[in-house]
């Protein structure tokens, strides 16, 4: 009996010594993360914090498409769609519906609230320097900004505004603690704190977030900030300063010294060594569109000039890092769902299109339809799939992936003829409807040239009567010599070979301009995330729910969805505009 | 002393426990419908109604089959549905079996799902329909009972194995003897190199060379151009004329197939005739339309009084007619030719050729046209083929759009030439400016048969590029009936 107690009592000690060390055992510090008190200590960490931001905000991109797309007339959902995304479509959203949760904005807001919170102490404790404060803690603010602002497009009024870098997500559920804010007060809010941000560049040359990081330039990673501020501005109803943020950006390439990034750099200018026209190798002869060069290209361009001069702001996936595209599941065929396709809507949309006459081949009559379409749109397997996200992925010429696994691709956020869009429809409702129309069809230089064209160009081809920032110099004369660093912009119809559009009663030019400007970016800028924004964006300054109802009814009703008439219903109600907020 | 009983003590008592309740296990788990617990052969030999089946499924060993692990449906005859039974059948096992595998199909089918027509693939390679409490024209008198491997389901009528309509053809002294012989005489080999052996490969071409015998396969001609009507998976209404009929309707098209001899002639005229006679579905001879379209589009009138018999087939239904009149009319189509697709140009020049997609104001239609211009060459030309081309008169028609090619106004010509590119049979057509309309080009007799016709778009006989451009949407050929 003594014995066996002894042995107890040693098993005893011994559980107790182990639960002893218990506490160091688990309070060890972990391997491969990184601790929060280790996190803020340099430049470097601060760059960390911002690419890790960004990485986030890459998770984002198929609930960006769908938000901004399905929920507009362009984009539908296929036969392999879930309830969910149908809901999205069709406007029948509800409150569990995960493609539509606002949670994976708000999570990404908060650990942007976090970054801004530790920059301003690591500026507080000399941990940055002023310039490198400024800069990042710049970007990351305008990132939050965005999001905000989409949430304010899909949400409305629903918005909680939160600047506080909270512990935990399901807090912004409480009224208390974060009341709603309105669409249009949040828009204030947003504009005052953006406006207020100590940077509104791109990071500089030379600093450490401008850099070409495994072969893609960082630099069109980030969010342009003037494009934000332009675009906050155009929402507010303030166009002169929307129009003065675009005009930045436009000018961005005006001092490079290379002259041809000076002439066509966000100008949407002609030439160069990169030209992204819809072109034939041989003129005229249809069965030639050239799929090697131009306009497709702009989907699936190495990182060079020719890239940089389209995209204003895109970020990619490599399927070597994290994390993964999630584009390609969403859109293809091969190696993906195929979850969405193009709407007939805006396949009859291209094909009611009138390419330019090409003179050996018949001088009066030109190409019936828009081959942007059959470039943004491809059939595979007899489907058609949206190809702008999946040229990375899949091989033009064979239409199947170069390899199945390497799932690269991009997500495109905002290219030039997006930015020359918003600043016609800000010229627009400023009166200046020549300058929008110039902008979208043929260019500044043959809008604003008097016929029959005389050799003097000096007090032709310019804007100089009109006040800034709608003065535009696109002079190109022999003599006297002129080469103005607008000389070779040509216009976003023009530039895809379709004839201009057309204005049925000049009296009316301000709509008759807008409507002009928002076709225009279905056919350019389809599947690129900018459709549900605009159509709101006009459906409200209007106050005519019709325009966006019609649209969205278009799409159900010609792809067969009983549900069109119920929808158009629906949206002519503004409050059902909007998206169910639950966290 | 007493610590030492109360451990297994306690054991015992919790595994006492454990046990209770399995059995409780047991019985919520235990099979109560007898039947269940049985196969499907156990249960037909339950049932007294069903004993002459059971000992027809002995005989024919299917018995062995239904008792397996496997799930079958079978659809068991009364006795007195087989009270009928030809006991030559009986007696021939190979024909016994055919019999009994016609009652029998792999997995569960109950009347309950049979909403929609279920055309099941029974055990001896045939097809029957359910729909509901129906099985093809037998009623199911007992419906879904179960068994353990599969479903139980009672008939009243037996379904005896038809043949399929080219077995009834080829077998049945039913099928009329002229329209049988021609479909008999159109086996021929077909080159197929699926099973070929390949011996060696042609120094000359590159091409492999088959062992001879292994290349090819026996194939009707029927089959591989109208319907391979043996298939049983699929249902079709096959059509028969009487002698005298399938000779009048032979005769009626010998003057479209003019040839050097009358066998070739009638040959042809015969396999016109029949290659309508085929379609895909079963018409029931109650409620079969005055008129249907064959495969290739030619309305057949069906008068109702001229069927002679009909007779139903494991896959389908076969009439037989003492008339089926087809006209001429709408046997033989319009040719209409896209001038896209030449098959040759008469000398190369893709470069100079554009393919160019134009709206139409005519038809409000896009369409793809071919122009070739500043070739340099005269008369030259685009070659297209057609195949198996009638004896009739022909209209010609085209849309050529001449919209101020190279910003000309003035006009130029081009022509249709019929057989060889200078043919003069039609002639040199102005192309108008601006004109999307269908252009009259004249006419022209073919008084032969053609196995292949050449027709040529020939440009104006100079090299000056403003006059001998050519451009063509389609060519349409219309027969003059």
């Amino acid at each position: 009996m003594k014995k066996l107690s002894i042995k107890k009592l040693m098993l005893a000690l011994a559980i107790f010594v182990c639960l002893g060390s218990c506490k160091k055992s688990f309070d060890l510090t972990p391997g491969t993360e990184l601790d929060a008190t280790l996190m803020y200590r340099n430049v470097y960490d601060a760059d960390a914090a911002v690419m890790g931001i960004y990485g986030k905000f890459m998770g984002l991109a198929d609930k960006y498409v769908i938000l901004n797309e399905l929920r507009a007339d362009l984009l539908n959902y296929t036969a392999n769609a879930d309830e969910y995304l149908r809901q999205v479509s069709t406007h029948t959203v509800t409150a569990d519906n995960p493609y539509t949760s606002p949670r994976p904005f708000y999570e990404l807001i908060i650990n942007c609230n976090d970054v801004l919170k530790n920059f301003i102490i690591m500026k507080q404790k000399n941990a940055l320097k002023e310039a490198e404060f400024n800069q990042r803690y710049s970007d990351i603010a305008c990132l939050r900004s965005f999001l905000y602002l989409q949430l304010g497009i899909h949400f409305g009024d629903e918005v909680r505004y939160v600047t506080d870098a909270l512990e935990n997500v399901s807090d912004i559920n409480n009224p208390a603690l974060f009341p709603k804010i309105k669409f249009d007060a949040l828009l204030d809010t947003l504009i005052n704190f953006t406006e207020a941000i100590p940077f509104k560049d791109q990071y500089p040359t030379g600093t450490t977030l401008n850099i070409v990081l495994d072969a893609a330039p960082t630099n069109n990673f980030f969010i342009n900030k003037k494009c934000l501020l332009g675009d906050l501005y155009l929402w507010k109803g303030n166009y002169t300063k929307s129009a003065t943020y675009y005009r930045q950006v436009m000018e961005y390439a005006s001092f490079d010294n290379s002259l041809e990034n000076r002439y066509t750099q966000w100008k949407v200018g002609w030439g160069g060594n990169f030209n992204h026209y819809i072109s034939y190798t041989r003129g005229g002869d249809a069965s030639t569109l050239n799929m090697a060069d131009g306009w497709r290209t702009i989907f699936n361009r190495p990182y060079d000039v020719g890239y940089t001069r389209e995209w204003v702001w895109a970020l990619p996936y490599d399927s070597k890092f994290k994390p993964e595209n999630p584009l390609i599941k969403l859109f293809s065929p091969i190696g993906g769902d195929y979850l969405v396709k193009p709407s007939q809507e805006i396949i009859d949309n291209w094909n009611n299109q009138q390419q330019n006459p090409i003179t050996i081949a018949g001088s009066t009559t030109g190409i019936p339809y828009d081959a942007r379409g059959l470039i943004s749109v491809r059939n595979i397997g007899g489907q058609p799939v949206v190809m702008k996200y999946l040229y990375d992925y899949i091989n033009y010429a064979t239409n199947v992936p170069v390899n199945p696994f390497a799932k690269n691709g991009k997500w495109y956020l905002y290219r030039q003829t997006l930015l020359h869009l918003r600043f016609a429809e800000a010229a627009n409702r400023d009166g200046f409807y020549k300058l929008a129309y110039g902008l979208f069809n043929q260019g500044l230089t043959i809008t604003f040239s008097t016929l029959p064209t005389i050799n003097d160009k000096t007090n032709q081809q310019n804007t100089f009567s009109y006040p800034d920032p709608y003065k535009f110099d696109a002079r190109n004369g022999e003599i006297p010599f002129f080469r103005s660093d607008w000389y070779r912009n040509i216009g976003i119809r023009s530039r895809a070979g379709i004839t201009p559009y057309t204005i049925t009663s000049p009296t009316d030019s301000l709509l008759q301009v807008e409507n002009g400007l928002i076709n225009e970016g279905a056919l350019e800028n389809a599947f690129e995330g900018s459709r549900w924004p605009d159509l709101l964006r006009i459906a409200l300054r209007r106050n005519d729910p019709a325009f966006l109802a019609d649209k969205v009814y278009n799409k159900l009703k010609k792809d067969g969805d009983p549900l069109a008439d119920a929808t158009r219903a629906k949206l002519m109600d503004k409050k059902n505009w909007y998206l169910p907020f639950k966290l | 002393m007493h610590r030492k009983i109360f451990k297994p003590l306690l054991l015992i008592a919790i595994a006492g426990l454990t046990f209770i309740g399995c059995k409780k296990w047991d019985e919520h788990n235990a099979i109560t419908d007898p039947a269940v617990d049985k196969d499907l052969f156990q249960q037909i030999g339950e049932n007294s109604n069903l004993s002459k089946f059971a000992e027809l499924l002995i005989k024919s060993g299917y018995d062995k089959v239904i008792s397996s692990s496997r799930t079958y449906t079978v659809f068991a005859p009364t006795n007195a549905a087989l009270a009928a039974l030809d006991p030559a059948l009986v007696a021939d096992t190979a024909k016994l079996r055919m019999f009994v595998g016609n009652h029998i199909t792999n997995q569960s089918y109950y009347t309950i799902n049979a909403v929609a027509l279920l055309r099941l693939q029974m055990l001896n390679g045939k097809y029957n329909n359910m729909l509901g409490k129906k099985l093809e024209d037998a009623n199911i008198s007992e419906a879904d009972k179960y068994a353990k491997n599969g479903v139980l389901q009672v008939l009243d009528k037996m379904l005896p194995a038809l043949p399929n309509a080219w077995e009834f053809l080829e077998k049945s002294p039913l099928a009329p003897a002229k329209q049988k012989a021609y479909l008999l005489s159109l086996f021929r080999n077909v080159f197929d190199n699926t099973n070929a052996v390949q011996i060696g490969v042609d120094p000359m071409t590159g091409n492999p060379v088959y062992q001879p015998g292994t290349d090819s396969v026996r194939t009707n001609l029927f089959w591989r151009n109208v319907y391979d009507i043996r298939e049983e998976s699929k249902q079709y209404t096959f059509f028969m004329l009487t002698d005298n009929a399938w000779d009048t309707e032979v005769n009626k098209f010998k003057p479209y197939f003019v040839t050097g001899t009358v066998d070739s002639t009638t040959q042809l005229s015969s396999q016109e005739v029949v290659k309508d006679f085929a379609v895909e579905g079963v018409y029931n001879p109650a409620t079969i339309p005055d008129s249907i379209l064959s495969k290739f589009n030619t309305k057949m009138g069906i008068e109702k009084s001229a069927i002679v018999q009909t007779i139903k087939t494991s896959n389908g239904i076969v009439f037989i007619m003492s008339k089926l009149d087809i006209t001429p009319k709408g046997k033989f189509k319009q040719y209409v030719i896209e001038a896209e697709n030449y098959r040759f140009q008469s000398a190369d020049r893709r470069g100079n050729t554009y393919f160019r997609d134009r709206f139409s104001p005519v038809t409000g239609k896009d369409f793809r046209d071919v122009l070739v211009f500043r070739h340099g060459l005269a008369l030259f030309n685009l070659n297209y083929r057609l195949n198996g081309v009638p004896a009739l008169k022909y209209k010609a028609y085209w849309v050529a759009v001449h919209d101020n090619i190279n910003g000309l106004t003035t006009t130029f010509t081009q022509k249709l030439g019929i057989g060889s590119a200078t043919s003069a049979v039609l002639p040199y057509i102005t192309v108008a400016l601006n004109n999307f309309n269908e252009v009259y080009l004249g006419e022209f007799n073919l008084t032969t048969y053609n196995p292949v016709l050449d027709i040529y778009l020939t440009a104006a006989n100079n090299t000056a590029e403003a006059t001998n451009p050519i451009v063509c949407d389609y060519i349409r050929l219309e027969p003059v009936l």
